[in-house]
């Protein structure tokens, strides 16, 4: 007889997210999902607004990664206006997004995964959360919040607020930067940089515990997607967008962002309200990639800064080339950590960085524009058309999240043949299907785990919907 | 003083984009203090530890759009001695009440192929809406520093400081020039509640109105003057308004009396 457990609430954005699990009769597991069940409509509510009001409108998606959605937002108005932006904006735009990336990579690894990776899977859960974390490892739960610190601070530096800054405009930025806040930040880089080092040395004194879990959370061949910069260096702001197979090779790389619809397709599965992208090219869903940290590094050949290149080095020899597992999207967020921190510090140096020249001005020149950036969950894609009068006519937004879906669900999949037993639910093992989750960062979790807790209830029930077992937290 | 001698202060969420909550979690330097104030009872991003009802103070962030959360703002009440709704989705229903003006199915069917599985009500609302809330608090997102007034206030027993004048007196006190007289830019600051520290003329841009309206504003005088002198039609006064707070009376009438003007 077939029966289902579902893990629910996964919460997050408007709503839910659950996991369902189907066992087969020996009581393993057959098959997983992982849905996304509501939506707010974006899409459509912005249809008939000026393109100037896409930014600030955009930001509100997420008050978690709202710099994200500006950047993506802006670029696309960029093309549409098809201006040029002052060297000096994108640089800002640059620096605000890095420091994005430094907050949010230290919120998902200090205070989402850090109670799994340091307490333990299977640690009591009244324990593996932020407290139990800041009991037993104070050093780092402190690391965690001055790293976040950091980059929060920076943005609101930048931006005037953490929670959607309404300093990023179409061509360029609405205020150059302020000398005081440049020292401000300047002052940070020391503590900063120490932190981010020291983070990935410890992380690599403990990967190798988790050979099990590595083994089986997403480990699976896929290609991967992302910006990547001239001579094949890091990028998360703009260069071109590659993908690229799972033995490392360059597939197909967009000559410009307009593109993408040559290889993005977009599949709605009846279960789940998170549209699930795939490469074109190859059907759906044999056309699984990956996007985020994890993508980033396996499509880069370097950082360009010296500590993160060293520590690229070593990450290759021992997580691959292109690295599988997902398990190793946790590794290559403190290397883009470490690489956000260092290149801070340059674009501050830079001579020109007070300049006061920081936007274009235009007029709407082409009806339709598509802006991509990384967020520090994955490739974030705004197309826009509009009206001869600059007005919204169409919208379409493929989150980092999105692209990540058919991996998720395949990972969960994984994960629960591995570990779940459905004749007797033990919350370890649930976890781990938990744990495979973070280690995409979704969006749709990021603020539920804020502090590492989520509620959950799990119901192993018959095909009837008769209740077998329920386990709760 | 023992734990269970403190105030107890509980934080919820619906349909929203957290940006609210994160702002109480960003106070950073305060939030120990404020720890050591109050037994945080229930506040399922910070911690696991829930303590059963009721409780003193119950922070709701997010607008009501389903039916389940129909249901909870109802429990949410009963279990809480003074509610606080924060934020443009508690207050106003937020960026997705502009689904309200709309049919539902029109959006289902725009974002995605197969909309029968979606469960949510024709309408996104405020807590107010569904229940009597004791204090409103404005902002998208809330200022961090407001709700820590508010919430202090609360504990001593006197009335909170939360400014009810418009966005145009924090220019003034700045010094801030105005981006209506000196750029021509159509500006909410006139109509729009203060709380942002004027955030967006600070940087030459117009307001577009993120805390809601201020306490009995004069729309149509605003809109008169936008109308003739900057050249705004019905069809812009009625988009500025409705933005974040645009379900929110008095903006939601005014926009519908735009709305008519258009044809």
């Amino acid at each position: 007889m077939a029966q289902q457990i579902k893990i629910e609430p996964v919460t997050r954005i408007e709503g839910h997210a659950k996991i369902t699990l189907t066992l087969g009769d020996d009581g393993k597991v057959n098959d997983a999902m992982f849905h996304v069940t509501q939506f707010r409509g974006f899409e459509k509510f912005v249809e008939g607004r000026p393109l100037t009001e896409m930014p600030s409108i955009t930001a509100r998606i997420c008050g978690i990664c709202p710099v994200s959605h500006l950047m993506a937002s802006a670029k696309a108005c960029d093309d549409l206006l098809s201006v040029e932006i002052p060297p000096t904006a994108v640089k800002l735009r640059r620096l605000m997004n890095l420091a994005q990336f430094t907050q949010s990579h230290a919120l998902s690894f200090f205070h989402l995964s850090s109670p799994d990776l340091l307490l333990g899977f299977d640690a009591d859960p009244a324990t593996r959360n932020v407290v139990g974390l800041v009991r037993k490892h104070p050093q780092r739960a402190a690391d965690g919040i001055k790293l976040r610190k950091f980059g929060q601070r920076a943005i609101e530096l930048l931006g005037g607020k953490r929670v959607h800054p309404a300093w990023l405009v179409p061509g360029g930025v609405n205020k150059a930067l302020d000398p005081a806040a440049r020292e401000e930040i300047l002052a940070g880089i020391p503590q900063a940089l120490d932190i981010a080092r020291r983070t990935v040395e410890f992380f690599k004194t403990i990967v190798d515990q988790f050979h099990h879990e590595i083994d089986c959370f997403g480990n699976f061949p896929t290609m991967f997607a992302g910006l990547v910069a001239p001579h094949d260096l890091w990028e998360h702001y703009d260069g071109t967008f590659r993908f690229i197979d799972s033995d490392g090779i360059d597939v197909v790389e967009l000559n410009e962002p307009r593109e993408y619809q040559r290889y993005i397709g977009e599949a709605v599965e009846e279960f789940s309200y998170l549209k699930s992208p795939y490469y074109k090219p190859m059907g759906y869903p044999d056309g699984i990639y990956r996007v985020g940290p994890l993508a980033r590094v396996n499509i880069c050949k370097g950082f360009g800064t010296p500590l993160a290149d060293e520590e690229l080095a070593e990450f290759r020899q021992r997580a691959g080339n292109p690295a599988l597992s997902s398990f190793h999207f946790h590794w290559a967020r403190l290397l883009e950590t470490l690489h956000a921190v260092e290149q801070i510090q340059r674009i501050l140096e830079a001579p020109d960085i007070l300049d006061k020249q920081v936007r274009a001005r235009a007029r709407p020149n082409r009806l339709e524009g598509v802006g991509i950036s990384e967020a520090p969950r994955g490739s974030l894609i705004h197309h826009y058309k509009i009206d001869e009068d600059g007005r919204m006519v169409w919208a379409n937004l493929i989150i980092a999240t999105g692209h990540n879906n058919l991996s998720i669900n395949r990972g969960v999949l994984q994960v629960a043949k591995e570990y779940v037993d459905g004749t007797k639910l033990k919350e370890g093992m649930l976890n781990r299907v938990e744990a495979v989750v973070r280690t995409y960062d979704p969006c749709l979790s990021c603020s539920t785990h804020a502090l590492g807790q989520m509620a959950m209830k799990i119901e192993l029930t018959d095909r009837e919907g008769q209740v077998l077992d329920v386990l709760k937290r | 003083m023992t734990d269970t001698a403190k105030p107890k202060l509980a934080v919820y969420k619906f349909s929203s984009c957290d940006g609210c909550q994160l702002s109480l979690l960003n106070l950073e330097d305060e939030l120990l203090d404020l720890v050591g104030a109050v037994e945080i009872a229930y506040f399922l991003e910070a911690r696991r530890k829930t303590l059963p009802p009721p409780y003193d103070i119950g922070l709701v962030e997010g607008s009501i759009s389903t039916p389940e959360e129909e249901q909870r703002i109802h429990q949410i009440r009963r279990d809480c001695k003074y509610l606080v709704a924060i934020g443009a989705c508690a207050t106003s229903g937020g960026i997705q009440a502009l689904r309200n003006w709309a049919r539902l199915d029109d959006y289902a069917e725009a974002v995605y192929a197969k909309p029968e599985y979606l469960h949510t009500l024709e309408t996104a609302t405020p807590v107010a809406a569904h229940v009597f809330v004791d204090f409103e608090l404005r902002g998208c997102p809330v200022n961090a520093q407001q709700l820590l007034e508010l919430i202090c206030a609360k504990l001593i027993g006197r009335k909170p400081n939360i400014a009810t004048h418009s966005v145009c007196i924090e220019c003034k006190r700045l010094g801030y020039p105005c981006v209506m007289v000196s750029a021509s830019k159509p500006c909410l600051g006139p109509i729009t509640n203060a709380g942002c520290g004027a955030l967006c003329p600070s940087c030459g841009r117009a307001c577009y109105g993120c805390f809601g309206p201020m306490e009995q504003p004069n729309i149509a005088s605003l809109g008169d003057h936008l109308m003739q002198d900057q050249h705004v039609d019905a069809r812009g006064m009625k988009r500025m308004l409705r933005s974040f707070n645009g379900y929110l009376e008095p903006f939601k009438q005014a926009s519908d009396h735009y709305e008519r003007l258009e044809s």
